[in-house]
């Protein structure tokens, strides 16, 4: 069974409580409320244009909401003291400051003002890319300046790392590389992850926590596991499915199929007995894995 | 053993820790890795397979709980040391039942008469014998 969403603590690292905003009278959030619990590596889920791009600028204060607010490692997110500022890292989607430096000043420059900079780290992780630090960051392909962006919010040793879609330029390698170290990052030092992304596989291997944007709110926070072994589809043929009753329990959504069956999306509330449903109903039920749920939920 | 011997696949619907839980279950009760045998540590899992290393400790800690894997001081876990007697066919072919169920659900979904498919089962039982055992251990 789902817990419900943890409540806004004064111990988590980043949330928001009942957060809406618009862009010219077009909603985008609707009283969005997200907690992220310390330690946990969240990936956000959400369609092109569901609004991941502005909860995360929003949650962070790079963005003013039209009502509700956000917090960042306990400060108010639209007035964030230095401490906060420096126990945090934000990767944009597209990286895109100080783009006339070159890769090895730029970093040496940033890494001026943190005092946790890790340069052994940079020196290695630059090696490793093969990305020669005396480019011109204009000069670098979009997959590489993500890379560089990424070694750069690494390297302050952050409490709270926040990535906007980190993987969508890199090629298989680098991003399977990039994922290894998020998981690593968040055990060993403890840091707090959310990144978003579309890429439904990225978000399997890696995060603790999920959580889906949709319809401008967030329909689904669970941990992986929990939402995986919860939810299954029911599918039933044309002679079934006129049988169904009008709602079944734990029932999230229906379909009509082309072939006059239905697929009902449930989740499983502890007091469903699943084999009984299948036989009673003449159904089969398919378990899903998370991208097929979310395609579920949000098509 | 090491981490290359586990097989990850995220995207199944089974939540990774079951995925790990259920190869060292089937690896252990068929004695492919033996009692006493240390497992690659969470971090070396975590790494190799770029999961979150909490996946990894849940399905060591589950299968601790179990008694089938023992936590040995600044070691890491090991096979745990059963005192059980040898697991019996029943119990071995219980953990086949799964991957079974599986098969029998997606031949009758594609229709194929169960003779032929249990001569294919056959076929892969007595090709797999002729096989490198540490092919049998990753499946």
């Amino acid at each position: 069974m789902l817990r419900p969403a943890p409540k806004p603590s004064a111990d988590s690292p980043l949330c928001c409580v009942d957060l809406s905003k618009s862009f010219e009278g077009e909603p985008v959030l609707r009283r969005v409320s997200l907690t992220l619990e310390r330690g946990c590596i969240l990936g956000l889920v959400g369609r092109s244009g569901a609004g991941k791009t502005t909860l995360i600028r929003t949650l962070l204060g790079l963005l003013a909401p039209d009502a509700g607010s956000a917090f960042v490692l306990g400060d108010p997110a639209l007035a964030l003291t230095d401490v906060a500022r420096r126990h945090l890292a934000y990767v944009p989607q597209t990286p895109d400051a100080l783009g006339w430096m070159r890769v090895g000043d730029m970093l040496e420059f940033v890494g001026s003002f943190y005092p946790a900079w890790d340069a052994e780290y940079v020196a290695d992780s630059l090696l490793r890319s093969g990305i020669a630090p005396g480019k011109r960051l204009v000069s670098l392909s979009l997959g590489e300046r993500q890379r560089v962006a990424l070694i750069r919010a690494l390297a302050t040793r952050p409490e709270l790392l926040v990535l906007d879609e980190p993987a969508s330029a890199l090629d298989p390698v680098a991003r399977r590389e990039l994922l290894r170290e998020l998981a690593t990052l968040a055990s060993e030092s403890g840091t707090t992850v959310l990144f978003s992304s579309h890429i439904v596989s990225d978000l399997e291997r890696v995060a603790s926590h999920v959580a889906v944007l949709h319809g401008h709110r967030v329909m689904l926070h669970a941990p992986v596991d929990e939402i995986k072994e919860s939810h299954g589809l029911l599918q039933l043929d044309a002679v079934a499915a006129a049988r169904l009753p009008s709602k079944l329990d734990g029932e999230l959504s229906r379909r009509r199929r082309r072939d006059g069956g239905v697929s009902v999306l449930l989740l499983r509330e502890a007091h469903i007995d699943w084999s009984s449903l299948e036989q009673r109903l003449g159904g089969q039920l398919q378990v899903l894995g998370l991208e097929d749920l979310f395609v579920q939920l949000t098509s | 053993m090491d981490s290359d011997d586990l097989l990850i696949r995220p995207s199944a619907p089974e939540p990774i820790y079951r995925q790990i839980m259920e190869q060292l279950r089937r690896l252990i009760v068929s004695h492919q890795v033996a009692p006493g045998e240390p497992l690659p540590s969470v971090r070396d899992v975590a790494a190799r397979h770029a999961i979150n290393p909490m996946t990894v400790s849940r399905a060591y800690g589950l299968l601790e709980a179990e008694g089938l894997l023992e936590r040995q001081r600044g070691k890491g876990m090991i096979v745990a040391n059963s005192r059980r007697r040898a697991p019996t066919e029943q119990r071995l072919m219980m953990r086949l039942d799964p991957s079974l169920a599986d098969v029998a659900r997606e031949a009758r979904e594609l229709g194929l008469a169960p003779r032929l498919v249990l001569e294919r089962l056959k076929y892969h039982l007595e090709s797999a014998s002729h096989a490198a055992p540490s092919a049998e251990a990753v499946g």
